[in-house]
């Protein structure tokens, strides 16, 4: 029954998909996150004679379900390390050889060592970058900037609040202004109920940082919660007066690192593509040009300006104490923290 | 002329040689598909990566206990009622004056240039309704230059907005296939009618009304079949009021990694679909 | 119904319809002409948005393939789907109902799951991913809309014509061509315009089925919009209705397809 289409998909095919190279590297990550800045593409093929083919996802479930259904397809992955265990688990992606990744030997030791990143001894992830949801403000709303994660529930700024479209972000950012650990949420109810109270304030949620710069450059919104390489963008390259904000309640914290998928087809590739991705020539380039969250190789933070807000502010010690970490959620509460929030969308006043 | 048209009661196979093709390939790329999303909201967890699943009707049990979904889908189905009705009222009418006061060479113009708008992308159409809609915005900086006092006209992230998004989405579905079925009315029809002492209404009502029912109907089915499942239009430009059935599947998807229960809202979708799509069949099956 | 008034009523309101479907398409032309990037009044002029577009090698190559499959899918889906129509018209025989109901699904289940299914079904078929399973996906999506949009046009046909022309001594040929496509034309038209719609604007299938490096226009737009969205894309829009708009009236001037009159 599907002969038909099976043989004219087979003739298109030969038409149409050229044959893949072996020096491709594949690599999946968002868009716009880096592994496709065109110049780095250049400059890394240039170097190693490697070409970057990058292939995007919009969520955390759709990039496992491509890594599912497509084996071989990948040779480098950018997962957020909260994710790496549900990747390792399913056994899709594969031990790294660190000793092929020159750079590796800069990162951090605390997020090398990272539980998240390894299991039994073997390597499964290497960081690359790390940042934080907390706010972000327009300045001229906000000529100095708040101390407190209140200034959402704020009345003044009713209706001019956004919160982003994603329930674990909510619910965690909930446990944050009630005191709580966001790993270990004691008291849903009164994540609830904080929530509820911040509903009226909102003017829409946001997805994407497109949403969320349109909306501020219209001045629509006064505050929401903001990613920080976002914010940076936001300032760098689009000139938007917004200054991001790490509240004294707290934020949360993620690290994005590389993974090397089951099948890659070219390992060595992969291998170089991810030691130039956490090259400080790379990185400071990277954040100078359009804006960044903090590379996790200590020697590229050095290498940026003094003043340079990651290097500054992000490596404020005082910060890190502030800060906590995303770790992995299971499956169960998720799902019950999608349907306090699907409740909070549907019923709010 | 029904009668006509069903001539080989019974036999398939005199219709198979047209049908094949166009039904063996839907099988192929939905309905195969389809179906395993169907088993997949039987289990209690997918069968991938070594996880341990069972069949259960727990998912349709969660669907329709939960005071969530019910609700949303009732609001989803009035939100296809609303796009739909408003549809017909601006469309018909449109589609009349194209088919029967329009004449020449224009026709054929305006036809095209009905649907070309959609052959932009929905996402920048989209984008430019928030654009129009917003405070600042076009309809809000016209009204200023214009008017002698200050308005504030700021209607986006509301539900009239979705409205002015998903209307102008379906449209041109229901000017076509009103158009086409309009157009099949031969004038004499008209005229002997009118020359029985006829009045206009009782044209309208008795005649064109009745004679255009099964584009109406395939028009309508065209919008509200797609609208009640849209989530793109009411996210980006409902705001708070924005949240829909298809926005709640979407996030079973994205979010967490319950297919399962993603596609059992989506089948129990599907079924309330159809069950209005049966009601309103009488209409529908002289549509087809 | 043709007295002065209300026809110019008539036509009158047929225009402010056009006015009302062009007029997010005119905001996204003008837009394409500003130089802020967040679609800001005052409008400023600058051709920036199609300078950038010149240099964007993968916005252009990712229009082609849109327009490539795009055009395979309307040539594909409008025979398949007039077929399909005329045989559902023709002839009555049980199941037809279910297969008229079949037509509902693939429009009424959100795009979202009909493209996971797909990926996980070509997959396992064996079919993987690419332009041929995005022009597979394509084709059966816009199939629905082309059977029972041209079904609305044959419900007006009175078989008749055929007859009569069969008793004439016409083949079977020429009925089809002199006869019954004439008539149901406007149908056919305007169902292949649906499908050309249909496919030029589906992301959910394509962002699933096309392979990294070969992707379709509303992809690039959807992955874009997650970080730097540019006004390129409201340039590249622009461009297409344009020239869409130029083929329209070259159409209309040597084509009649409008109806029979």
């Amino acid at each position: 029954m599907k002969r038909i289409p099976a043989l004219f998909g087979a003739a298109l095919a030969a038409l149409l998909v050229a044959p893949a190279l072996a020096a491709e590297v594949h690599v999946l990550n968002w868009k716009g996150y880096g592994t496709d800045e065109p110049w780095a593409v250049e400059a890394f093929e240039k170097a190693t004679g490697h070409t970057v083919v990058n292939d995007y996802f919009n969520s955390e479930q759709e990039m496992l379900t491509k890594l599912r259904t497509n084996p071989g397809a990948y040779d480098v992955v950018m997962i957020n390390a909260a994710f790496t265990g549900d990747a390792l688990r399913e056994g899709l992606i594969q031990p790294i050889d660190t000793s092929k990744i020159a750079n590796y030997a800069d990162v951090g030791a605390d997020m090398a060592q990272s539980p998240l990143l390894n299991q039994d001894g073997q390597i499964f992830g290497v960081p690359w970058v790390w940042g934080l949801t907390a706010l972000a403000v327009r300045n001229e709303a906000f000529p100095t900037p708040p101390a407190s994660i209140e200034a959402m529930w704020d009345p003044a700024h009713k209706g001019k609040v956004t919160l982003r479209d994603d329930a674990i972000e909510a619910v965690q950012f909930g446990a944050i202004a009630t005191g709580q650990s966001i790993n270990d949420i004691k008291d849903l109810d009164a994540v609830r109920e904080k929530l509820a109270a911040l509903m009226p304030q909102i003017r829409t949620f946001w997805s994407s940082e497109n949403d969320w710069n349109q909306m501020a450059a219209a001045g629509q919104i006064d505050i929401g919660t903001y990613w920080s390489g976002a914010a940076a963008r936001a300032k760098n390259q689009f000139n938007l007066p917004v200054t991001f904000v790490v509240p004294q309640e707290g934020a949360i914290a993620w690290l994005d690192a590389f993974s090397i998928p089951k099948d890659a087809k070219n390992v060595e590739g992969a291998q170089a593509f991810i030691n130039y991705m956490i090259d400080p020539g790379f990185y400071v380039e990277w954040d100078t040009a359009a804006g960044a969250p903090v590379s996790a190789n200590a020697r590229a933070v050095a290498a940026l300006p003094e003043d340079a807000f990651n290097r500054a502010v992000m490596g404020d010690p005082a910060l890190a104490e502030r800060i906590e970490f995303q770790k992995p959620i299971p499956d169960a509460d998720k799902e019950k923290y999608l349907a306090l929030w699907q409740e909070l969308k549907v019923n709010a006043p | 002329m029904a009668a006509a048209a069903g001539g080989h009661r019974g036999r398939i196979s005199a219709a198979l040689p047209l049908l094949l093709p166009a039904y063996l390939w839907l099988a192929a790329a939905v309905f195969l598909p389809l179906s395993a999303m169907l088993f997949f909201s039987f289990l209690s967890d997918l069968p991938f990566g070594g996880r341990a699943w069972e069949v259960t009707l727990e998912n349709y049990r969660t669907v329709l206990g939960q005071s969530l979904y019910t609700t949303l889908l009732a609001s989803s189905l009035r939100l296809g009622a609303e796009v739909t009705f408003w549809c017909f009222v601006i469309g018909f009418p449109a589609a009349f004056a194209l088919a029967k006061l329009v004449r020449g060479r224009s026709r054929e113009a305006i036809f095209l240039l009905v649907i070309l708008p959609f052959w932009s992308n929905g996402l920048v159409r989209v984008f430019s309704w928030a654009m129009v809609l917003r405070e600042g915005g076009l309809i809000d900086t016209g009204l200023n230059a214009v008017l002698p006092f200050d308005v504030n006209f700021d209607i986006l992230y509301t539900r009239a907005a979705v409205l002015i998004g998903l209307v102008h989405s379906y449209l041109p579905y229901m000017v076509l296939t009103s158009y086409l079925a309009l157009e099949a009315i031969e004038d004499h029809v008209i005229e002997a009618a009118r020359s029985l002492g006829a009045s206009r209404l009782q044209i309208l009502w008795r005649l064109v009304l009745p004679l255009s029912l099964p584009g109406i109907a395939a028009g309508a089915a065209l919008i509200f079949v797609p609208v009640v499942g849209s989530f793109m239009e009411p996210r980006l430009l409902g705001g708070r009021e924005g949240t829909t059935i298809g926005t709640v599947i979407e996030d079973q998807f994205v979010a967490v990694f319950n297919w399962p229960l993603g596609a059992a809202l989506s089948f129990t979708l599907l079924a309330v679909v159809l069950a209005v799509l049966a009601l309103a069949a009488p209409a529908l099956r002289r549509a087809l | 119904m043709r007295g002065r008034w209300p026809t110019l009523l008539g036509q009158a309101w047929l225009g402010l319809v056009l006015l009302f479907l062009y007029l997010p398409i005119f905001v996204l032309a003008l837009m394409s002409f500003n130089a802020s990037p967040f679609y800001q009044l005052p409008f400023e002029p600058s051709l920036d948005w199609y300078r950038a577009l010149a240099g964007n090698r993968q916005l252009k190559a990712a229009s082609w393939n849109s327009l490539f499959i795009a055009a395979l899918t309307t040539v594909i889906a409008t025979l398949l789907g007039a077929m399909a129509s005329l045989a559902l018209h023709r002839h009555a025989f049980r199941g037809k109902r279910v297969l008229q109901a079949l037509l509902f699904p693939p429009v009424a289940v959100p795009w979202l799951i009909t493209g996971t299914a797909m990926l996980i079904f070509f997959f396992g078929v064996g079919l993987g991913r690419g332009l041929h399973t995005v022009l597979i996906g394509h084709v059966a999506l816009a199939l629905p809309y082309v059977i029972v949009v041209i079904s609305v046009r044959l419900q007006g046909f009175a078989p008749e014509l055929e007859e009569a022309a069969r008793s004439l001594g016409a083949s079977p040929w020429q009925i089809l061509r002199r006869v019954t496509l004439p008539f149901i034309a406007p149908g056919v038209v305007a169902g292949a315009l649906f499908a050309f719609a249909v496919s030029f604007d589906q992301f959910v299938v394509s962002y699933f089925l096309a392979t990294p490096g070969e992707t379709t226009l509303p992809v690039e737009i959807y992955s874009a919009i997650r970080k730097g969205f540019t006004p390129e894309i409201n340039a590249v829009s622009t461009l297409i209705i344009a020239v869409s708009m130029g083929l329209v009236f070259l159409t209309s001037r040597f084509f009649r397809f409008g109806g029979v009159r």
